[in-house]
């Protein structure tokens, strides 16, 4: 059935309508429509022609489209702030890579089993399709986020924080050189462990299984407490300046980079302990440690700032 | 060269700081709201259907307009004015425009 003038006035006004609070529904179609009506009549006078199906459409065009028109009577909604708009996107694209990395080595460790196709498409229906959970989860997260930013906005207040602060506080250090103790102590006699939990009843295969091999307690392990032994004062001299100096960053940062080589240098060098079964456990801690270490470097150097002009500066006017 | 989609952009940043005020600026008597824009329209300031109509209806919700219908030449009409916490608000946005206005002058003469 054709369409007059009316028919697409009312369907334009209906859309609009339909997407408003009901109890505003009603009085605002009414008024659009006069409104719409008289501008109508306005515009066939100017140019000469009777109002029809194809003037109204037209006319409606330029009014907008009915989801834009109706979002501005509302006030507006943001799930998402617009200030935590790239924390959002970045959030989602780091999360989504490593679901869907995570996924692929699945496929590859699957795909000879089950054909590379039904593994792919697995992934597909069960990573990627499944991962969709990332995005709702931070839509979520984020959007509680704002609205308790906008119910509280003295807690979201922004405070200063001195960069060279020590992240986790005294306390975190003082964990920190408690753990440094512990590593210290396990690294020195594995063991201990085994003393811990059974009591030293442990079977014998087990004490043999935490035995190093003579190549690391010659080479890597003696180089390793070492530089494990430098956090000790490495962390009480944080303590007592209570702050991250810029030299106890860099002594941080040299230290971090010779233990993460050391310990790769253990794991490619040979046999760690001297049952298999123990020595790749302890290579894949090691090395999970290493990754860690240099993804955790890799975050600070790419938050650093140092403001720097990127133009040559001209002396005088 | 400032391309015509940037100035387009930004021109239309500006405008919408001043649509507000230039609405309540012409509600201090009644008007409905094909009316309002014919005057805005006149006096240099077109804004569009889809904008105004909505706006109105947001500036009522906010407590700053008062409306009524009226049936007028056989048609009937929502007629909206300002009521007193709109006079309030109109009064202190008029007095900032005219001082960034005068600041803007300042700064836009040349040199």
């Amino acid at each position: 059935m054709k369409m007059n003038a009316n028919d697409v006035i009312e369907a334009y006004v209906t859309d609009v309508a339909l997407q408003l609070p009901r109890k505003q529904r009603n009085d605002v179609a009414f008024e659009l429509r006069a409104l719409i009506n008289e501008g109508l009549q306005d515009k066939a006078e100017e140019t000469g022609r009777a109002v029809d199906a194809a003037m109204a459409t037209e006319f409606l065009n330029a009014f907008g489209h009915p989801e834009t028109v109706a979002a501005r009577y509302r006030p507006a909604l943001n799930i998402i702030d617009p200030a935590d708009g790239q924390k959002f996107w970045r959030a989602t694209s780091i999360g989504l890579a490593i679901i869907w990395g995570l996924g692929l080595l699945e496929l590859f460790q699957t795909a000879p089993e089950v054909g590379f196709l039904n593994a792919l498409a697995k992934w597909w229906m069960g990573t990627v399709i499944g991962s969709l959970w990332w995005p709702g989860v931070l839509v979520a997260g984020f959007g509680i986020s704002a609205w308790a930013g906008r119910r509280w906005p003295q807690k979201t207040e922004w405070k200063p924080k001195a960069n060279d602060r020590i992240r986790g506080g005294r306390l975190g250090i003082v964990m920190g050189l408690i753990g440094v103790m512990f590593g210290l102590y396990i690294l020195a006699k594995p063991t201990w462990v085994l003393d811990v939990v059974w009591g030293g009843h442990a079977a014998p295969v087990a004490y043999q299984a935490l035995t190093y091999t003579d190549s690391f307690l010659q080479l890597q392990g003696p180089i390793l407490f070492a530089l494990i032994l430098l956090y000790i004062p490495f962390f009480i001299a944080v303590i007592v300046k209570g702050r991250h100096t810029p030299m106890l960053r860099r002594i941080e940062t040299a230290s971090s980079l010779l233990t993460c080589a050391v310990m790769l240098w253990a794991i490619m060098d040979g046999p760690i302990f001297m049952t298999a079964t123990s020595d790749g456990m302890t290579k894949s801690i090691m090395l999970l440690i290493v990754v860690f270490t240099l993804i955790i470097m890799g975050i600070e150097m790419y938050r650093t700032v140092k403001p720097t002009p990127d133009k040559p500066v001209q002396i005088g006017r | 060269m400032v391309n015509t989609d940037t100035f387009g952009k930004l021109e239309l940043e500006l405008r919408r700081g001043v649509v507000v005020l230039a609405t309540l600026s012409q509600l201090r008597a009644p008007r409905y709201g094909y009316e309002l824009r014919q005057v805005l329209a006149e006096k240099g300031m077109p804004i569009e259907e889809g904008t105004l109509y909505p706006l109105l209806r947001r500036l009522e919700t906010q407590g700053l307009l008062q409306s009524e219908w009226k049936l007028e030449g056989g048609s009937q009409r929502r007629y909206y004015s300002l009521n007193a916490d709109g006079r309030k608000l109109l009064k202190r946005l008029t007095e900032s425009w005219q001082g960034m206005n005068d600041a803007m002058n300042e700064l836009l003469k040349e040199d």
